[in-house]
């Protein structure tokens, strides 16, 4: 059975003023267990009005949500389990810390959970390691924090929970290239070692190509493309006619192709080297 | 309940009211509450009423939107409406029980003041539905003008209040992204007791006072880096001009005045 699975949904905003549009548009899709879907799609595609459905943040105008089989749209003790099931970190996480210390801040999800005071501390110095928060950092004020400890700070937010289903909504907006690679790392691991299911929302193809098993594309309120990076990278005319692109490394890939050369496809640096020192070897 | 305000609520919309200029539709609107008080029998005052339908018919503004501007002021309507029934005294008396004395005067004060009080609002929101927070105070600081030579800074308080209505819908979307971000965290806000309530709370105001702040920084810094020295010598970029549908917009509600106050010489007064 798939841990999520949506039928038919469709959402609109503003419904019944003259601003009304449609956000996202009769949209089916499963997700198996243990996946890292990258969700990928220009600005307004209904990225994020889709995973706000997950957890049941919004409710759709038609359709349907399951959640490890059970629909969270008309079922309210579901949904309020689907709250805790899917944990939800939005962009820029950072504005919703509030605490006075960052261990209070990561404590606040599992407190509403009603757990136990002793396994609230343990999840909260797991989620903290998980993110790399160094000890000390936690009995400081999280907005003495520098960006990127924010960043984490607010994603060992959600991660406490422990959810089944992590979804990240562009987890690396506005870092610089370490505190990008950190977190991306951190949310490989997370998958690895937890088992659990994650959703990455990301512009970057870079990044999800990196990291992901899976690719969702969306396209004016639909999915386009759902499958493995090779299948979805290997559309690059496609891609490109949506206003995304492939990743660098697969345009000069393509070249080298077209000038002869026989290699096959490379989505990020790392494979790209490993590829070329290959055919060099070879030659 | 973030939703309710309508205040700087704009309603896209291409009516002759969209259209009119907004220094216009403020000296109307304020002549408009004038006669709102001028009413003094029930013929003046459902010429008001029937002008006001007519205002928001032109409007082209949905009536659920009308009726919601006036969703806040029900409790007032109603409290003003008992207390006036109950207290006011005068003309033949329609119920003398112990102590519940109800006159004729009492029931039309109580009527008289309900519509009076809905009119108003009915109206003024109407005049924040059809135009944009910019223009309205754009407006203002052009009619407040002649208040510069009293040394008042006009400009000044203009771009303030510019600024106020501007972010108002900016911190209502920050407030639900926040509560969004809450609530993906388990935060239950709309359940539990008073107390319970209100402490729920604090994991969306404590950010929001802090985005608010950290936005007024950079707003300043960014008025700053385009040299804003506020006041004299400032043009501006969209010009206002009056148009003839202004001018005719004027005559047609000073043909309305002046019908009430014929109306009310005719008919004698109600109130006294």
């Amino acid at each position: 059975m798939p841990i999520i699975s949506v039928e038919h949904l469709t959402h609109l905003y503003n419904k019944g003023t003259p601003s009304q549009n449609t956000a996202i548009e009769d949209i089916s899709v499963e997700i198996e267990k243990g996946e890292l879907v990258g969700i990928i799609g220009h600005t307004g595609s209904g990225k994020s009005t889709l995973v706000q459905h997950l957890n049941g943040l919004l409710k759709p105008d038609s359709g349907k949500v399951l959640i490890d089989g059970k629909d969270i749209v008309n079922d309210k003790k579901a949904a309020r389990e689907a709250c805790f099931k899917v944990g939800l970190c939005f962009q820029y996480p950072e504005y919703q810390l509030f605490e006075e210390t960052v261990e209070k801040d990561i404590a606040f999800g599992p407190k509403n959970m009603k757990l136990p005071e002793d396994e609230i501390k343990k999840r909260v110095v797991r989620a903290a390691a998980f993110v790399g928060l160094k000890p000390e950092l936690l009995e400081k004020s999280p907005f003495d924090l520098s960006g990127g400890e924010k960043r984490r700070a607010a994603i060992a937010g959600v991660i406490a929970m422990e959810p089944q289903v992590l979804i990240l909504d562009e987890p690396t907006a506005g870092l610089d290239p370490s505190g990008r690679d950190k977190i991306l790392g951190m949310i490989k691991n997370y998958r690895e070692q937890t088992g659990s299911t994650v959703l990455l929302v990301s512009h970057s193809m870079e990044d999800i190509a990196k990291i992901a098993t899976k690719v969702l594309v969306m396209n004016c309120g639909k999915i386009e493309m759902y499958g493995s990076v090779d299948e979805v990278y290997s559309q690059s005319g496609r891609l490109r006619e949506i206003g995304l692109n492939v990743p660098q490394v697969s345009k000069i890939f393509d070249i080298l192709r077209q000038n002869g050369l026989k290699l096959d496809n490379a989505y990020t640096v790392d494979r790209a080297v490993e590829l070329i020192t290959k055919a060099a070897a070879n030659k | 309940m973030i939703k309710d305000i309508t205040i700087g609520q704009y309603f896209i919309g291409d009516s002759v009211l969209h259209r009119m200029d907004a220094r216009m539709k403020i000296v109307l609107v304020i002549a408009y509450i004038v006669s709102v008080f001028l009413c003094k029998n029930f013929w003046s005052l459902g010429l008001m009423v029937a002008f006001s339908a007519i205002c928001i018919l032109i409007s082209k503004i949905p009536f659920k939107m009308v009726l919601k501007s006036l969703r806040p002021i029900v409790i007032i309507v109603l409290i003003t409406s008992i207390l006036n029934l109950f207290y006011v005294r005068g003309g033949t008396a329609l119920v003398d029980w112990h102590f519940i004395h109800i006159t004729t005067k009492g029931v039309y004060t109580a009527i008289f003041m309900s519509v009076r009080i809905i009119s108003l609002v009915a109206i003024s929101s109407l005049l924040t539905y059809t135009t944009t927070p910019t223009a309205l105070t754009d407006a203002l600081e052009r009619l407040m003008a002649p208040l510069k030579l009293f040394k008042v800074p006009v400009s000044t308080l203009a771009m303030m209040m510019t600024l106020a209505l501007r972010f108002i819908p900016t911190l209502v979307e920050e407030i639900e992204r926040i509560t969004n971000a809450q609530k993906a965290r388990g935060a239950d806000i709309s359940n539990g007791g008073f107390i319970d309530r209100i402490k729920a709370l604090i994991p969306i105001i404590v950010p929001l006072f802090i985005s608010a702040i950290r936005r007024a920084y950079e707003l300043a810094d960014a008025m700053d880096c385009r040299c804003y020295t506020g006041g004299p010598g400032r043009t501006r970029m969209k010009q206002m001009k009056l148009n003839s549908r202004d001018f005719v917009s004027a005559a047609a509600v000073a043909i309305f005045i002046a019908a009430v106050v014929l109306l009310n010489i005719r008919f004698g007064a109600v109130l006294a």
